[in-house]
């Protein structure tokens, strides 16, 4: 069952978006579809929060864009994770993994 | 992507957002393809999953204006709230800044009118004075001949054309009673280098520039207001000056103030006129307009070769002349430049300790505001956006104080025009867009100044995370940053009061010197006379004498004399000198200033004989005139007297007197002119009261220095009372001719230092502000440290510390940070102080009772703003203190 844009916390996104582009330069279609693809089909992203997304985080400098050649020869924009945006993701991260640990842990032992 | 690209370059913005958005879709349908679907089932369906894209572009599009216009309205929203919120914070930030700009801009106002801008003629700035003077000896630069303006403006090729013109005061004769009037005797082309035209009529015509042509008239606005009620009829109305009859042709502008302010009528002086032709006169006070990318030097270089040539052809005189060109801006504003800036600087000093003491203020504001920053922070806002809020706060207190800033501009200015009547071009002072633009940008700079450290200090993430920890159990607050602007405050104060004091020091040695003369009860005025009256000297000197005569004998005068100078009214006459006995040494000439005064002169300004006699006017030749009417002027014998100064430094031992002085050039005598040594008489300040007596010989004349001296009365009770008798006098005895520019001969001395005054009255004011603020400064930031600090303060006090010793520590703190200032103040001080130098007398600039004096005072006013922020931090109470836990 895929989870909609409603179901991802909030500020989520922004965290897988930042995780994609971290492994190196590429535009909104390959984000959404290796979102998918990681996921295992789970998360679809919808593209009308994909893109607000991608221009506030190159808005607050954690993505950097320029426009290159895609794969098939055509223009598309493309974005690389600035140095801002490795250390917000790296905080994040670990941000996560502790949210993620302490509901995992009250899940396993308050049952 | 900068905020200024997104708001003008949309439309570019849209495509891009349309062509990311579509590459989208394309790879979409290009993978239904893939997956074997119609390629317009796979667009349709691409299309629908994509969702709608003009919602996107929407979203895309909010994301990048919100931080536009929003931000700064927001921000200007919670700048209205903030300074509503602490009124009397912001009332003062406004005020100190207010008073700092608008001050700042008034001066700029004068700087602008005076100095900065072009002279107010088109292309004001290819206007040029021309002079000439004899490069041989040591003298004052003359003025020139009608014809030789003539040879120069036909042989040069720089100049688009030349022109002259002299200053007269003569009476117009066709009223009821004879009004004086300053004419302006002008040469061909005056108006054409001007590039100014009338208002009303036209200019002279050729025929009118004629030797023998019709007699035109040009009158200036304010003439034509008051003798004719600003009717345009008056063209072509007579006007009756020295006996001869003029038209009126046009009226001027009334910004056309040239040559002199007050001037009334311009009379064009025909270059073909017999009477014109002698190469020895010195009339005209030339101007040129260069030819546009002439330079000066050009210009100079082209005239030297014109006079040259000259000199070739007419070896005397022109062989001994050089001619001297500069700016006519600069020999009309020249002279006020250095003070103007001083109090620019000054005034600019004012302003830095305003935007000090506002940083001070708004540090302490930031230190209480920390709460309200880290929740922000922790909000997620990024640090641009908190310190442009910040800053916008600063701006909105620096524009509303530059807005009102401009209203005491405006008092500021007209103070500053009555204090300065007479600097060169005051009338043009004004308040335009100018003015506002440049209070625009001083608030800009003092937004700067005063926001941009506090807000990024304020704003550092650390501080503001430990300090929002911190709570109110916190001891002590160390603030080094807010002590050290006090120190600077302070310093700049220092700085400012020495000048003003090296000033009002030289000003009070100035009214102590002892002139050598008397100025008090001593009446000045002129008679209206012609320079036509020059054809015959001795009918000229017996009128004047005759004069003289009467004044003398009215009730309640003492004595009366005539002079070409007002003594004590700086103006340098220099001449060279030679003694004709004993050997001759060419190479040698005794330097001296020359003053023409009628003989009654030293009893009427009580200057002593000391040995000698008094001189005698000279003894004319009847002599028939000459083809143009002139009676050249011969005379048996020349008398003069010279002052102790010269006596004592004439190089023989033997006495001066009996001995023959000859001048060597000089425009009002010739060098066939030898004077006799009749007497010595005492030493007086004649060429300004800051200056010492220099070796003067007095030439004795009937009519000295021409038909129009000033002549001086001696009166027994105040001068003025008397004014009414002598203009009485005068109508009956000369009716053609009026009485005019009646004062006090005290008023001109003190008018000769109008600008001394208006300096040193300006730099005063500003440096007791400068010291107020600096207090201020003082109070505000020992009184927040008292305020931080009152937990410790209790505690102390709890513990047994006596309220004597807490008042003893802010004290000494206050002043240690003062006496701090007052050293680096005293430093500036003397650093600056050569700038001060040729404005001082009596005083040295680095004259250490001043720097004293204005440390103690400094030293004693920080005293009393220390006190009351250290009593009040000794009258904590420790019990409420402690319970406020």
């Amino acid at each position: 069952m895929p989870i909609e844009k409603s179901d991802l916390l909030q500020g989520t996104l922004d965290m897988l978006i930042l995780k994609i582009v971290e492994l190196g330069p590429v535009h909104g279609y390959g984000i959404s579809q290796r979102i998918r693809q990681i996921s295992k089909e789970v998360l679809h992203v919808q593209q009308g929060s994909l893109y607000p997304a991608l221009h506030r985080l190159e808005k607050r400098g954690w993505l950097a864009a320029e426009w290159g050649e895609s794969e098939n020869g055509r223009q598309a924009k493309f974005y690389k994770l600035s140095a801002k945006g490795r250390k917000q993701l790296a905080s994040e991260e670990l941000n996560w993994h502790r949210l993620a640990g302490a509901v995992g842990h009250i899940l396993q032992t308050a049952g | 992507m900068f905020w200024w690209k997104s708001l003008f370059r949309k439309g570019a913005l849209d495509e891009q957002f349309d062509s990311e958005l579509r590459f989208h879709v394309e790879r979409l349908t290009n993978e239904y393809i893939a997956a074997g679907m119609a390629p317009d089932q796979a667009r349709r369906q691409a299309a629908l999953e994509f969702g709608g894209r003009e919602q996107i572009k929407e979203e895309l599009r909010d994301v990048h204006r919100v931080n536009i216009i929003e931000t700064a309205i927001a921000n200007f929203k919670s700048a209205f709230r903030f300074i509503r919120k602490s009124p009397s914070f912001s009332i003062a930030v406004i005020l100190t800044l207010a008073l700092g700009i608008g001050a700042n801009s008034a001066v700029f106002s004068a700087i602008d009118a005076i100095l900065l801008r072009p002279l107010p003629f088109p292309d004001g700035d290819q206007l040029m004075q021309l002079g000439q003077y004899n490069p041989k000896v040591e003298s004052p630069q003359t003025r020139v001949a009608p014809i030789r303006l003539e040879d120069w403006n036909r042989m040069n090729s720089t100049f688009q054309s030349i022109t002259g013109s002299y200053t007269e005061d003569g009476s117009e004769t066709s009223g009821i009673l004879p009004e004086k009037l300053k004419q302006a005797f002008v040469a061909p082309r005056f108006l054409e280098v001007l590039r100014v035209s009338p208002s009303l009529g036209r200019d002279f015509t050729a025929d009118e520039g004629h030797f023998g042509g019709p007699q035109a008239i040009l009158i200036s606005d304010r003439f034509w207001r008051r003798r004719f009620g600003a009717d345009s009829s008056a063209i072509g109305k007579k006007l009756r000056i020295v006996g001869m009859s003029f038209s009126i042709v046009g009226i001027m502008p009334p910004s056309f103030l040239f040559p002199d302010r007050d001037t009334d009528l311009w009379i064009p002086v025909p270059a073909d006129a017999p009477f014109a032709q002698n190469r020895e006169y010195t009339w005209y006070s030339v101007i040129g307009r260069l030819k546009p990318g002439v330079t000066v030097q050009q210009a100079q270089a082209n005239l030297t070769t014109v006079q040259a040539q000259l000199g070739k052809v007419f070896p005397k005189p022109d062989a001994n002349l050089a001619v001297a060109i500069q700016p006519l801006k600069e020999i009309t504003v020249g002279g006020v430049r250095r003070s103007l800036w001083i109090l620019f600087g000054s005034v600019s000093l004012l302003l830095l300790i305003a935007c000090t003491n506002i940083v001070a203020l708004l540090l302490a504001r930031a230190a209480q505001r920390q709460h309200e920053i880290s929740v922000r922070f922790s909000l997620g806002a990024p640090r641009a956006a908190i310190v442009t809020q910040l800053l916008t706060e600063a701006f909105v207190l620096a524009f509303i104080g530059a807005a009102l800033g401009l209203f005491i501009a405006a008092g500021a200015s007209s103070v500053f025009r009555s204090l300065a009547g007479n600097l060169p071009r005051v009338e043009e002072i004004r308040l335009d867009g100018r003015i506002v633009l440049y209070s625009l940008a001083c608030s800009v700079v003092a937004t700067l100044l005063c926001g941009l450290f506090p807000a990024i200090r304020g704003t550092r993430r650390n501080i503001s995370v430990s300090l929002a920890q911190a709570n109110r159990t916190q001891v002590s607050g160390h603030h080094p940053m807010q002590w050290m602007l006090v120190a600077v405050q302070v310093a700049l104060a220092v700085t400012l009061l020495t000048g003003a004091g090296l000033l009002l020091r030289s000003f009070r040695a100035l009214g102590q010197v002892s002139p050598g003369f008397e100025a008090s009860h001593v009446l000045t005025f002129h008679i209206s006379a012609s320079y036509g009256e020059t054809v015959d000297w001795k009918r000229l000197t017996q009128r004047i004498d005759r004069t003289i005569e009467e004044l003398r004998n009215l009730p309640g005068v003492e004595a009366a004399a005539a002079s070409a100078t007002l003594p004590g009214v700086p103006a340098k006459y220099q001449t060279n000198l030679q003694f004709t006995e004993g050997e001759q040494d060419p190479e040698h000439a005794i330097v001296a200033e020359s003053r023409f005064v009628s003989p009654g002169y030293f009893a009427t300004m009580k200057i002593p004989v000391l040995a000698g006699e008094l001189c005698r006017e000279p003894e004319f030749i009847d002599t028939p005139p000459d083809s143009t009417g002139m009676h050249p002027t011969k005379f048996s014998s020349l008398y003069v007297l010279v002052n102790r100064s010269f006596a004592d430094s004439y190089p023989a031992s033997a006495s001066v007197i009996g001995h023959h002085l000859r001048v060597l050039d000089n425009s009002f005598l010739r060098a066939t002119d030898v004077g006799e040594v009749r007497g010595i008489v005492g030493d007086a300040r004649e060429e300004g009261m800051n200056r010492p007596p220099a070796p003067t010989v007095y030439w004795c004349s009937g009519a000295p220095g021409g038909p129009d001296p000033f002549y001086l009365v001696r009166t027994h009770a105040k001068p003025m009372t008397t004014a009414e008798t002598l203009r009485q006098k005068i109508h009956e005895i000369e009716p053609a001719r009026s009485v005019f520019d009646i004062s006090p001969l005290e008023e001109h001395i003190d008018e000769a230092f109008a600008e001394n005054r208006l300096r040193t009255v300006l730099l005063a004011f500003f440096a007791i502000t400068a010291v107020s603020l600096a207090c201020v400064g003082l109070y505000g930031t020992l009184s927040y440290s008292v305020n931080v600090r009152r937990r410790e303060v209790g505690l102390r006090l709890a513990l047994g510390a006596l309220r004597g010793q807490i008042i003893k520590k802010f004290l000494l703190q206050g002043l240690g940070v003062t006496f701090l200032g007052c050293l680096l103040g005293a430093g500036l001080a003397v650093a600056f102080a050569p700038l001060l130098s040729e404005m001082l007398y009596g005083v040295s600039p680095s004259d250490v009772t001043t720097l004293l004096a204005v440390v103690l005072t400094v030293l004693l006013v920080a005293v009393v703003a220390s006190l009351v922020p250290a009593i009040r931090a000794a009258s904590v109470e420790p019990m409420q203190v402690l319970r406020e836990e």
